[in-house]
């Protein structure tokens, strides 16, 4: 009896000696499984004359991570000739000299800028405003702009860590002005994210998804959680957030109702086409492995687009089943 | 008997293990108090105005008269332009932050931001850094919370991880561009005056620094902003 009741004392005992915070420890979050796709394989449609791109985010600390990303991105574009790549902010951490913006950019991506991809760049938390006036990240000097690479798309730079009034106007005229189909919107803190270190940028969702509801931004692609995640379409808009093609939080990803895909245990980058109304993307690690892929389709009329109705996300691997164990991922 | 002296132990070990959460939870420190000088309040007093504006306005009358010898100095230095030599960014920067620092050779700790601006923006920055949602554990406190104490310990690893020269909290000083830029939490920003385009707010360590983003200078500072 008394061996009974010290064996569920004893454990209870040690509960209790735990501190609080250790106790509700976060359980890792599904990602779509790798099925059986061949490491490097490109799943888009690859069509002449679309328009292709990648994304990548948090890229730039030097170390071998970024350049195991870079490598990889390299070896992707060999088969999938994308012409410019998405740099959704803090693309120079730590020391900013100059000697920084050779080891933390153009050396991990020489390959690529050799091959004549632009890079165009959103600023982050860690970044110095100065990295506007670097003509490699094509920000024509300014903290937000816009870009039109392809008939029918434009891009959107915004500037999320200072955003203000005069950036919301500008953002809204943008918008306003612009006849393409497709818009998507780029910047550094997520709307929506089920980061358990930073999570959703609520004041940031406030701002800005009136205005993507209003004039029909389709995508926003966003960084600083240091992971992958897909959300679900939210108010018809496809978010993505993709901070760990160099820096990585393991497990951060906690259990949310907005979340349709993550991957939180390899570094990553996305690879992206548009085609007519569709928008084909796949997400791989620095291995090769895609960890996600399906498309985004776009509906509704292109000007004016008060009305725009929701954006079904198709994934085509996986749908957000539960991970394998974490030894089992990478 | 043995099983009264069980539930004791028990009850020590919990008490043992609640310890630093109740630790914690004292250790929080109170808002600051306000500050505010008796001219201010004569002057508040004069206005019918709420003094805390008033210190408000004095810093914005402040960061305008700064302004106002960054453009003068912008005039003659040579402008900013888009360039693939990021030696040139930084060039550009320094010829920029010599010409503020000769027009304001006698500046000092204090000029822009005076112990009542500063014990402002001590209360500006507080809900959010040690107040209520720096001590929330729910919905968007506990994300406010968990953001602006996640990016303070970014900072810190940065810090440690690339070393580079001490940042030197001295007015018109360089921030050494070989050491990490530290980010700002967004939530910290939102609650501070809004600044002009040329400037940023940065905090390193615990002090809440100005930062002149076209020449790369420390305007003014707010030591223990964090406390």
């Amino acid at each position: 009896m008394r061996r009974v009741f010290l064996f569920v004392l004893i454990p209870m005992a040690v509960a209790c000696a735990i501190p609080a915070e250790s106790v509700n420890a976060q359980s890792q979050v599904a990602a779509p499984p790798p099925q059986s796709v061949p490491a490097g394989k490109v799943l888009l449609p690859n069509k002449a004359g679309s328009a292709k791109f990648a994304v990548i985010g948090d890229t730039g600390t030097g170390d071998k991570h970024q350049l195991a990303v870079a490598k990889q991105l390299t070896t992707t574009r060999s088969q999938f000739p994308f012409e410019f790549v998405i740099m959704v902010g803090d693309n120079i951490y730590g020391s900013n000299a100059a000697k920084d913006f050779e080891k933390k950019f153009s050396t991990p991506y020489k390959p690529l800028l050799d091959g004549g991809v632009k890079f165009y760049a959103a600023l982050g938390n860690h970044d110095d405003p100065s990295e506007r006036f670097y003509k490699p990240f094509n920000m024509n000097g300014e903290r937000y702009y816009s870009f039109k690479p392809a008939d029918g798309v434009r891009f959107y730079a915004l500037d999320s860590t200072y955003m203000d009034d005069k950036q919301l106007k500008w953002f809204e005229d943008q918008l306003k002005m612009s006849g393409s189909e497709w818009k998507i919107a780029f910047f550094h803190h997520p709307p929506y994210s089920s980061g358990e270190t930073h999570g959703s940028d609520e004041t940031l969702r406030t701002q800005l998804e009136p205005l993507f509801v209003k004039y029909g931004v389709n995508v926003v692609l966003t960084g600083h959680e240091h992971f992958y995640e897909r959300i679900k379409p939210q108010k018809g808009i496809a978010y993505f957030i993709t901070g760990s093609s160099a820096k990585l939080r393991e497990g951060n990803i906690t259990p949310s109702d907005f979340e349709a895909a993550g991957f939180d245990t390899g570094y990553t980058f996305m690879i992206v086409e548009i085609v007519g109304d569709d928008m084909y993307y796949q997400v791989l690690t620095d291995t090769g492995k895609t960890i996600d892929s399906g498309s985004v389709h776009r509906v509704g009329k292109v000007e004016p687009t008060p009305n725009r109705t929701a954006q079904p996300i198709v994934p085509t691997t996986g749908n957000g089943k539960k991970l394998p164990p974490a030894g089992d991922r990478k | 008997m043995k099983v009264i002296r069980s539930f004791g132990v028990i009850t020590v070990v919990c008490a043992i293990g609640a310890a630093p959460a109740v630790a914690q939870k004292k250790a929080a420190p109170g808002p600051p108090k306000p500050q505010i000088s008796d001219a201010t309040r004569e002057k508040a007093a004069d206005q019918n105005a709420n003094p805390d504006a008033l210190v408000l306005a004095d810093f914005q009358k402040r960061i305008d008269a700064y302004m106002a010898i960054h453009k003068d100095a912008a005039k003659d230095a040579p402008p900013q332009k888009e360039t693939n030599d990021p030696a040139k960014i930084k060039a550009a920067q320094e010829a920029l932050g010599a010409r503020i620092r000769a027009a304001r050779a006698n500046a000092k700790a204090g000029d822009i931001l005076t112990p009542e601006i500063r014990n402002k923006f001590r209360r500006l920055m507080y809900p959010v850094v040690q107040g209520p949602a720096a001590q929330g554990t729910t919905g968007s406190a506990k994300a406010v919370k968990a953001d602006v104490k996640d990016e303070l310990k970014e900072n810190k690893e940065e810090q440690a991880e690339e070393g580079g020269k001490p940042v030197v909290l001295k007015v018109n000083a360089m921030y050494p561009p070989d050491s990490p830029l530290p980010s700002t939490p967004p939530q910290v920003l939102m609650n501070l005056p809004k600044l002009p385009d040329q400037l940023e707010y940065r905090i390193v360590g615990k002090t809440l620094i100005i930062r002149d983003v076209d020449a790369n200078i420390i305007v003014d500072f707010v030591p223990n902003a964090i406390q």
